[in-house]
Protein backbone atom coordinates (compact mmCIF):
# COMPACT_ATOMS: atom_id res chain seq x y z
CA UNK A 1 0.00 0.00 0.00
CA UNK A 2 0.79 3.54 -0.70
CA UNK A 3 2.88 5.45 2.25
CA UNK A 4 0.49 8.34 1.53
CA UNK A 5 -2.47 6.26 1.86
CA UNK A 6 -1.49 4.98 4.89
CA UNK A 7 -1.04 8.22 6.19
CA UNK A 8 -4.09 9.27 5.36
CA UNK A 9 -6.08 6.59 6.84
CA UNK A 10 -3.51 6.89 10.04
CA UNK A 11 -5.00 10.90 10.14
CA UNK A 12 -8.50 9.96 9.91
CA UNK A 13 -8.39 6.76 11.85
CA UNK A 14 -10.02 8.79 14.73
CA UNK A 15 -13.21 10.15 12.75
CA UNK A 16 -13.32 6.96 10.70
CA UNK A 17 -14.05 4.87 14.54
CA UNK A 18 -16.41 7.47 14.84
CA UNK A 19 -18.05 6.92 12.12
CA UNK A 20 -18.02 3.02 12.42
CA UNK A 21 -19.40 3.31 15.81
CA UNK A 22 -22.15 5.96 14.44
CA UNK A 23 -23.35 2.99 11.66
CA UNK A 24 -23.37 0.15 14.32
CA UNK A 25 -25.71 2.55 16.60
CA UNK A 26 -22.98 2.73 19.21
CA UNK A 27 -21.89 -1.05 19.79
CA UNK A 28 -18.06 -0.73 19.97
CA UNK A 29 -16.87 -3.72 19.52
CA UNK A 30 -18.84 -3.97 16.45
CA UNK A 31 -17.49 -0.82 14.94
CA UNK A 32 -14.14 -2.34 15.59
CA UNK A 33 -14.83 -5.14 13.60
CA UNK A 34 -16.19 -3.21 11.20
CA UNK A 35 -13.55 -0.33 10.85
CA UNK A 36 -11.19 -3.58 10.73
CA UNK A 37 -12.92 -5.26 7.91
CA UNK A 38 -12.64 -2.34 6.03
CA UNK A 39 -9.29 -2.02 6.41
CA UNK A 40 -9.13 -5.59 5.18
CA UNK A 41 -10.52 -4.70 1.99
CA UNK A 42 -8.39 -1.83 1.24
CA UNK A 43 -5.15 -4.42 1.91
CA UNK A 44 -6.47 -6.63 -0.12
CA UNK A 45 -7.32 -4.00 -3.11
CA UNK A 46 -10.95 -4.88 -3.28
CA UNK A 47 -12.05 -1.23 -2.81
CA UNK A 48 -9.93 1.53 -4.56
CA UNK A 49 -9.97 5.41 -4.57
CA UNK A 50 -10.59 6.54 -7.92
CA UNK A 51 -10.61 9.81 -7.33
CA UNK A 52 -13.96 10.92 -8.31
CA UNK A 53 -14.63 12.23 -4.74
CA UNK A 54 -12.10 13.26 -1.52
CA UNK A 55 -10.63 10.50 -0.01
CA UNK A 56 -12.09 10.90 2.99
CA UNK A 57 -15.95 10.87 1.82
CA UNK A 58 -14.75 7.91 -0.43
CA UNK A 59 -13.38 5.75 3.05
CA UNK A 60 -16.44 6.61 4.97
CA UNK A 61 -18.34 5.44 1.86
CA UNK A 62 -16.46 2.34 2.20
CA UNK A 63 -17.28 1.86 5.89
CA UNK A 64 -20.74 2.98 5.51
CA UNK A 65 -20.76 -0.24 3.59
CA UNK A 66 -18.40 -2.86 5.26
CA UNK A 67 -21.13 -2.00 8.28
CA UNK A 68 -24.35 -2.21 6.15
CA UNK A 69 -22.62 -6.08 4.63
CA UNK A 70 -21.93 -6.81 8.50
CA UNK A 71 -25.47 -6.14 9.67
CA UNK A 72 -26.87 -8.34 7.26
CA UNK A 73 -24.54 -11.19 7.92
CA UNK A 74 -25.51 -10.35 11.53
CA UNK A 75 -29.38 -10.73 11.02
CA UNK A 76 -29.22 -13.98 9.40
CA UNK A 77 -26.72 -15.30 11.57
CA UNK A 78 -28.94 -13.83 15.03
CA UNK A 79 -30.90 -17.24 16.54
CA UNK A 80 -33.25 -17.05 19.00
CA UNK A 81 -30.27 -19.05 21.11
CA UNK A 82 -28.03 -15.99 20.01
CA UNK A 83 -30.02 -13.24 20.93
CA UNK A 84 -30.52 -14.93 24.56
CA UNK A 85 -26.84 -15.29 25.19
CA UNK A 86 -26.48 -11.73 24.01
CA UNK A 87 -28.93 -10.33 26.65
CA UNK A 88 -26.69 -12.77 29.24
CA UNK A 89 -23.35 -11.50 28.29
CA UNK A 90 -24.62 -8.02 28.36
CA UNK A 91 -26.52 -8.25 31.61
CA UNK A 92 -23.17 -9.69 33.00
CA UNK A 93 -20.40 -7.91 31.45
CA UNK A 94 -21.88 -4.65 29.88
CA UNK A 95 -20.73 -3.75 26.27
CA UNK A 96 -17.68 -1.22 26.45
CA UNK A 97 -19.76 0.90 24.31
CA UNK A 98 -22.21 1.17 27.75
CA UNK A 99 -19.39 1.25 30.07
CA UNK A 100 -17.46 3.81 28.42
CA UNK A 101 -20.63 5.94 27.87
CA UNK A 102 -20.44 7.97 31.48
CA UNK A 103 -21.20 11.38 29.63
CA UNK A 104 -24.21 12.09 30.20
CA UNK A 105 -24.83 14.44 27.49
CA UNK A 106 -23.52 12.37 24.90
CA UNK A 107 -25.68 9.17 25.71
CA UNK A 108 -28.48 11.45 25.31
CA UNK A 109 -27.31 12.75 21.80
CA UNK A 110 -27.08 9.04 20.78
CA UNK A 111 -30.04 7.70 22.30
CA UNK A 112 -32.13 10.50 20.63
CA UNK A 113 -30.05 9.92 17.17
CA UNK A 114 -30.77 6.47 17.20
CA UNK A 115 -34.65 7.19 17.19
CA UNK A 116 -34.17 9.62 13.61
CA UNK A 117 -34.70 7.22 10.84
CA UNK A 118 -31.45 6.29 9.84
CA UNK A 119 -30.31 8.68 6.95
CA UNK A 120 -31.71 11.77 9.01
CA UNK A 121 -29.18 10.19 11.65
CA UNK A 122 -26.24 10.07 9.26
CA UNK A 123 -26.61 13.19 7.68
CA UNK A 124 -26.43 14.92 10.68
CA UNK A 125 -23.46 12.79 11.88
CA UNK A 126 -21.80 13.43 9.56
CA UNK A 127 -22.26 17.20 8.46
CA UNK A 128 -22.02 17.88 12.71
CA UNK A 129 -19.66 15.26 13.82
CA UNK A 130 -17.51 14.97 10.89
CA UNK A 131 -17.47 18.28 9.48
CA UNK A 132 -18.37 17.43 6.28
CA UNK A 133 -20.59 19.48 3.61
CA UNK A 134 -24.17 18.44 2.98
CA UNK A 135 -22.67 17.77 -0.90
CA UNK A 136 -20.01 15.55 0.76
CA UNK A 137 -22.44 13.59 3.09
CA UNK A 138 -24.65 13.06 0.35
CA UNK A 139 -21.65 11.57 -1.67
CA UNK A 140 -21.03 9.03 1.35
CA UNK A 141 -24.61 8.32 1.64
CA UNK A 142 -24.84 7.86 -2.26
CA UNK A 143 -28.03 10.12 -2.08
CA UNK A 144 -28.75 13.04 -3.96
CA UNK A 145 -27.76 16.50 -2.39
CA UNK A 146 -31.62 17.42 -2.61
CA UNK A 147 -32.37 14.43 -0.79
CA UNK A 148 -29.84 14.82 1.31
CA UNK A 149 -30.40 18.47 2.11
CA UNK A 150 -34.01 17.41 2.57
CA UNK A 151 -33.33 14.64 5.49
CA UNK A 152 -30.50 17.14 7.24
CA UNK A 153 -33.29 20.27 7.61
CA UNK A 154 -36.00 17.20 8.89
CA UNK A 155 -33.37 15.56 11.20
CA UNK A 156 -32.03 18.77 12.63
CA UNK A 157 -35.68 19.63 13.21
CA UNK A 158 -36.45 16.52 15.24
CA UNK A 159 -33.67 15.93 16.85
CA UNK A 160 -34.15 19.29 18.61
CA UNK A 161 -37.45 17.99 19.64
CA UNK A 162 -35.89 15.03 20.90
CA UNK A 163 -33.41 16.61 22.99
CA UNK A 164 -35.65 19.15 24.57
CA UNK A 165 -37.99 16.46 25.44
CA UNK A 166 -35.25 14.23 26.56
CA UNK A 167 -33.91 16.49 29.06
CA UNK A 168 -37.66 18.00 30.25
CA UNK A 169 -37.91 14.09 31.16
CA UNK A 170 -35.00 14.37 33.31
CA UNK B 1 -31.63 24.86 20.98
CA UNK B 2 -29.72 26.35 17.90
CA UNK B 3 -27.40 24.77 15.60
CA UNK B 4 -24.09 25.87 17.28
CA UNK B 5 -25.95 24.12 20.35
CA UNK B 6 -25.67 20.95 18.42
CA UNK B 7 -22.63 21.44 16.75
CA UNK B 8 -21.20 21.89 20.62
CA UNK B 9 -22.99 18.43 21.09
CA UNK B 10 -21.74 16.26 18.80
CA UNK B 11 -18.27 17.99 19.33
CA UNK B 12 -18.37 16.22 22.75
CA UNK B 13 -19.40 13.27 21.93
CA UNK B 14 -16.78 13.32 19.27
CA UNK B 15 -13.59 13.87 22.00
CA UNK B 16 -15.38 10.83 24.36
CA UNK B 17 -15.91 8.88 21.05
CA UNK B 18 -11.89 9.48 20.30
CA UNK B 19 -10.88 8.91 23.94
CA UNK B 20 -12.24 5.43 23.46
CA UNK B 21 -10.88 4.66 19.95
CA UNK B 22 -8.49 1.66 19.27
CA UNK B 23 -5.58 2.73 18.73
CA UNK B 24 -3.94 2.95 15.02
CA UNK B 25 -2.92 -0.23 13.88
CA UNK B 26 -0.61 0.01 10.16
CA UNK B 27 -0.42 -4.13 10.63
CA UNK B 28 -4.02 -4.13 9.78
CA UNK B 29 -3.51 -2.85 5.87
CA UNK B 30 -1.31 -5.61 5.46
CA UNK B 31 -2.53 -8.38 7.30
CA UNK B 32 -3.53 -11.46 5.04
CA UNK B 33 -7.41 -11.57 4.74
CA UNK B 34 -8.70 -14.37 7.51
CA UNK B 35 -10.48 -17.00 6.24
CA UNK B 36 -14.32 -16.10 6.44
CA UNK B 37 -16.26 -18.97 8.01
CA UNK B 38 -19.59 -19.04 6.18
CA UNK B 39 -22.45 -21.53 6.43
CA UNK B 40 -22.33 -22.11 2.99
CA UNK B 41 -18.56 -23.14 2.57
CA UNK B 42 -19.76 -26.54 3.71
CA UNK B 43 -23.00 -26.44 1.01
CA UNK B 44 -21.81 -28.09 -2.05
CA UNK B 45 -19.46 -31.00 0.12
CA UNK B 46 -22.99 -31.59 1.69
CA UNK B 47 -24.94 -31.67 -1.16
CA UNK B 48 -22.26 -34.54 -2.64
CA UNK B 49 -22.80 -36.57 0.51
CA UNK B 50 -26.39 -36.46 0.49
CA UNK B 51 -26.85 -36.92 -3.34
CA UNK B 52 -24.66 -40.25 -2.62
CA UNK B 53 -26.58 -41.70 0.51
CA UNK B 54 -29.53 -40.86 -1.51
CA UNK B 55 -28.70 -43.12 -4.44
CA UNK B 56 -27.21 -45.28 -2.36
CA UNK B 57 -30.60 -45.90 -0.43
CA UNK B 58 -32.37 -45.86 -4.05
CA UNK B 59 -30.28 -48.52 -5.68
CA UNK B 60 -29.96 -50.69 -2.19
CA UNK B 61 -34.16 -50.97 -1.69
CA UNK B 62 -35.43 -51.44 -5.59
CA UNK B 63 -36.32 -54.07 -7.05
CA UNK B 64 -33.50 -55.86 -8.86
CA UNK B 65 -34.82 -55.38 -12.78
CA UNK B 66 -32.26 -58.22 -14.51
CA UNK B 67 -34.22 -61.21 -14.36
CA UNK B 68 -33.27 -63.91 -16.66
CA UNK B 69 -35.86 -64.24 -19.99
CA UNK B 70 -35.37 -68.20 -18.83
CA UNK B 71 -36.48 -67.51 -15.31
CA UNK B 72 -39.98 -66.12 -16.67
CA UNK B 73 -42.77 -68.57 -16.05
CA UNK B 74 -44.15 -70.07 -20.04
CA UNK B 75 -47.48 -68.03 -20.69
CA UNK B 76 -48.21 -68.42 -24.26
CA UNK B 77 -46.14 -71.82 -25.41
CA UNK B 78 -49.19 -74.01 -25.85
CA UNK B 79 -49.21 -75.21 -29.65
CA UNK B 80 -51.53 -73.39 -31.94
CA UNK B 81 -55.19 -75.33 -32.31
CA UNK B 82 -58.70 -75.17 -33.03
CA UNK B 83 -60.06 -71.54 -30.76
CA UNK B 84 -62.93 -73.09 -28.60
CA UNK B 85 -61.03 -76.73 -28.41
CA UNK B 86 -60.70 -76.68 -25.52
CA UNK B 87 -64.02 -76.11 -24.20
CA UNK B 88 -66.29 -79.25 -23.30
CA UNK B 89 -68.80 -80.60 -25.69
CA UNK B 90 -71.85 -80.45 -23.62
CA UNK B 91 -71.45 -76.39 -23.56
CA UNK B 92 -71.24 -75.91 -26.97
CA UNK B 93 -74.55 -78.75 -27.33
CA UNK B 94 -76.18 -76.48 -24.88
CA UNK B 95 -79.76 -74.84 -26.14
CA UNK B 96 -81.70 -73.30 -23.41
CA UNK B 97 -85.68 -73.83 -23.27
CA UNK B 98 -86.15 -70.05 -24.51
CA UNK B 99 -83.82 -70.63 -27.59
CA UNK B 100 -86.77 -70.67 -29.69
CA UNK B 101 -87.82 -67.35 -28.73
CA UNK B 102 -84.68 -65.41 -30.52
CA UNK B 103 -84.60 -65.08 -34.16
CA UNK B 104 -83.29 -67.85 -36.20
CA UNK B 105 -80.33 -65.20 -37.17
CA UNK B 106 -79.33 -64.47 -33.18
CA UNK B 107 -78.70 -68.30 -32.14
CA UNK B 108 -74.98 -68.94 -32.21
CA UNK B 109 -73.44 -72.12 -33.39
CA UNK B 110 -70.37 -72.76 -32.40
CA UNK B 111 -68.76 -75.39 -34.63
Amino acid sequence: MERAMADQLEALHPDAFGWALHCCAGDHARAEDVLQNAYLKLAQDRASHDGRSSFKTWWFGVIRFTAHEEFRRLRYRESLVGKLLALFIEEHHPAPSRQVEKDERSAELRRCLVQLPARQAEVLHLVFYQDLTINEAAQVMRVGLGTARQHYERGKARLRTLLQSDSHHE
Amino acid sequence: MNDHDLRSLFARQRQRDQENAPAWRPELLNRPLKPQRSSLRWLPLSLATACVIAMALFFADSPKHDAKLSELPPLLDSPPGELFASLEPAFTAFEAPSDFLLPTHLNLHIP
